[in-house]
């Protein structure tokens, strides 16, 4: 019952949206909606039965229940920020008060379709879900429609439509594989994965590559990534703290599905290859991009790459790695969106994004500018911050395993990345203010969606939550192939 | 016999595609291959009395061979777009990298992939080509809309492969992938509009604001 209005309060709130007055009072009602939705994921994942089968159509097992929980925790964050941003948004005349409806409207049913995606059982239904949410959210990216916005957002929606028609060619070929080894004819994994050593090897590693490929551009894994930063870039800040904080986890979640049940059929050496060839790969592009980034916003997008990068080789170093990467999973997406957060508030003030010009930041906005230095140490991964322990796990995974070429190199590229990025913001942060911009204070809905995920990223930086330590364990076990967690 | 006469006309339709200069040729091209998408999906229900399959091939000749079309057409005159495709490639060279990569697509199906059977290594090869044509056509023709038909071409070579391989995916999905691909098409034809008003035409080759 509580997984029903967890997916009909998302509903609902867009139908609100089209018939609210007061603009502010929908932004409010959202927030406190979603506040609601986190509560309930959150009871929903202590005191429920895990796994939840329902009429073969929902599925939730512990890795389900940790994405809902990622997804709802980032919501809850954007949408309080929303308030504040859209109204300003409305008052200074860049959006129409009816637009910041249709704002709502999107915004809500693109967190429907991303909490779609872990609740189905159904791989087919995984894949429509994934392209719901770039469905729901290209209008987002495309939002203050100028030349750039739209340009990102047909991008957008070009790239991932063709990445994800590799998705289903790969869930087409595992469908074979499960209809010709004799099975029942289905595509839900709870049904499959008992049966996952009788598939035909063959056919299954070719699947999973079609799927890495399809869900991966999707993840903006390297090089298949050159839709995320101008869709990031150009996205409504609420909704790029989204897209990077929980959007490309929602692909990762589909990727792990068949990872386990490659993994079952054809060993883990097969997938973990590859997975660190991927991750490598993102790294190294995005390490050199963030080198010579202009633009705060796009400076982020090609930091979600870099930490995309570092989960996928934590999944391919396996033992610890695996902890590592999903705790990193949920790190990574309060602090992203965290960063987000800052910088729209300073485009917004500055009313540019580039790097070179703005200053001061720091004496132009305390409050944003400290929670901006933080968020600066935190994204790179410097204790006592939370990243900097999930990095740490997926090092000691390597080292352990005595794979020092690949730790090294990952090491060493985290090394350059949080050097680029402290020059980068320190440039913004430090300086004296231009004449022009008078000093001022955020509102409160503002300050406490930072400090909500500030919270987040310090608490599980100190100690991991039992709570969330162990749906992280129970999701270990469930990528193992123990599947009845 | 009948699917091997289908099978090798909805390929010579492809081939057609890309030679093709005009985008109301393109689209017409599309509109017959989803033609013949109808009717081997048609058959096969026939054959394999899947009930299920009826539904799908209703549907590929509802949507895909009369709505999608008329809209990508009812688009192109209304934005009044200059109706060459603009070729990256011109027509006899497409046509031979297409050829290479059906023989690509052949040589992956019977070095990498095993089947035993005749036949389904024929169709996959064949719909692997579709899909590789589809994203030949994306990537070497400059205007938005033929982003879209290459697209669509695309999602035509899946169906044909779930439908002859796996004889349909299942039916809730089969039918939510149906809603996915009209809702996605429609709102790719809104961007075109978009793009139209802002920038007055839909080169995508000449979409390069953003770098870096």
């Amino acid at each position: 019952m509580i997984l029903f209005y967890i997916l009909s309060v998302p509903v609902i709130l867009s139908v609100i949206s089209f018939f609210a007055k007061n603009l502010k009072t929908l932004g409010r009602i959202n927030a406190a909606g979603h506040l609601s939705v986190m509560l309930a994921a959150f009871y929903f994942a202590i005191t429920s039965k895990l796994p939840l089968n329902l009429f073969n159509l929902f599925y939730i097992d512990a890795l389900s229940v940790f994405f809902i929980f990622v997804i709802t925790i980032v919501t809850f964050a954007a949408a309080l920020f929303s308030i504040d941003y859209i109204n300003k948004d409305v008052s200074s005349g860049n959006i129409k008060e009816k637009k910041a409806k249709f704002y709502y409207a999107l915004f809500n049913f693109f967190s429907f379709s991303m909490l779609l995606v872990p609740m189905v059982s159904n791989l087919g239904m995984v894949w429509v879900g994934i392209e719901l949410t770039t469905l729901a959210s290209t209008f987002l990216v495309g939002f203050y429609n100028n030349k750039t916005s739209i340009e990102a957002a047909w991008k957008y929606i070009i790239i991932c439509s063709v990445g994800i028609i590799f998705a289903l060619l790969g869930t087409i070929i595992f469908y074979y594989a499960v209809s010709t080894a004799g099975l029942a004819k289905t595509l839900n994994w709870h049904q499959i994965v008992p049966f996952s050593k009788i598939l035909d090897v063959n056919t299954v590693k070719i699947a999973f590559l079609f799927i890495l490929v399809g869900y991966g551009t999707k993840a903006g894994l390297a090089p298949m990534h050159t839709w995320l930063p101008d869709a990031h870039s150009q996205a409504i800040s609420p909704v790029s703290a989204m897209l990077s904080g929980v959007l490309l986890k929602t692909a990762i979640y589909a990727i792990l599905r068949f990872m386990v049940i490659t993994n079952n059929c054809v060993g883990t050496s097969y997938t973990a290859n590859l997975f660190i060839l991927f991750g490598i790969i993102s790294l190294i592009i995005s390490c050199g991009f963030i080198l010579l980034q202009k633009r705060i916003k796009r400076l982020l997008a090609y930091s979600s790459i870099e930490h995309v990068g570092i989960i996928v080789t934590g999944l391919g170093l396996g033992g610890l790695g695996w902890y590592g990467a999903l705790l990193h999973i949920f790190n990574h997406a309060a602090t992203k969106s965290f960063m987000f957060f800052g910088a729209a508030t300073v485009v917004k003030k500055y009313k540019k994004d580039n790097l070179n010009v703005i200053k001061g930041v720091l004496n132009a906005m305390p409050f944003c500018g400290v929670m901006l230095i933080l968020g600066m140490f935190a994204i790179s991964g410097m204790p006592p911050f939370s990243i900097f322990f999930s990095e740490l796990f997926i090092l000691i995974s390597g080292f352990t395993q005595g794979r020092y070429f690949i730790s090294g190199l990952v090491l060493g590229l985290l090394a350059v990345i949080f050097a680029a990025i402290v020059y980068h913001l320190s440039r913004i942060l430090f300086g004296k203010k231009p004449q022009e911009i008078d000093k001022s204070a955020e509102t409160l809905s503002t300050k406490l969606s930072f400090l909500f995920l500030l919270v987040l990223m310090c608490v599980v930086g100190i100690k991991v939550p039992i709570f969330l330590n162990k749906i992280i364990l129970a999701s270990l076990e469930i990528l193992k192939g123990n599947y009845g967690l | 016999m009948h699917n091997y006469i289908f099978l090798i006309s909805i390929l010579l339709v492809t081939y057609y595609m890309v030679i093709v200069k005009r985008l109301p040729a393109l689209i017409s091209g599309f509109r017959l291959q989803s033609f013949l998408l109808f009717l081997i999906t048609a058959s096969f229900a026939f054959y394999e009395k899947e009930a299920a399959l009826y539904i799908v091939a209703v549907l590929i000749l509802f949507l895909k061979v009369i709505l999608i079309p008329n809209f990508l057409k009812g688009i192109s005159r209304k934005i009044q777009v200059n109706e060459n495709l603009g070729l990256f490639l011109n027509p006899q060279l497409s046509i031979v990298v297409v050829l290479i990569l059906t023989y690509l697509s052949y040589l992956f199906t019977f070095k990498v992939m095993t089947f035993t059977d005749k036949m389904q290594s024929a169709t996959f090869a064949l719909t692997l080509c579709i899909v590789l044509t589809g994203l030949f056509i994306m990537i070497f023709r400059l205007k938005a809309i033929t982003q879209i038909v290459g697209l669509l071409v695309m999602e035509n070579g899946l169906f044909l492969l779930a439908v002859t391989m796996c004889k349909g995916m299942p039916f809730l999905v089969e039918m939510s992938i149906f809603l996915d691909v009209f809702i996605s098409v429609i709102i790719l034809g809104i961007f075109v509009y978009r793009i139209n008003a802002l920038f007055t035409h839909i080169d995508v080759n000449k979409l390069s604001n953003l770098r870096g």
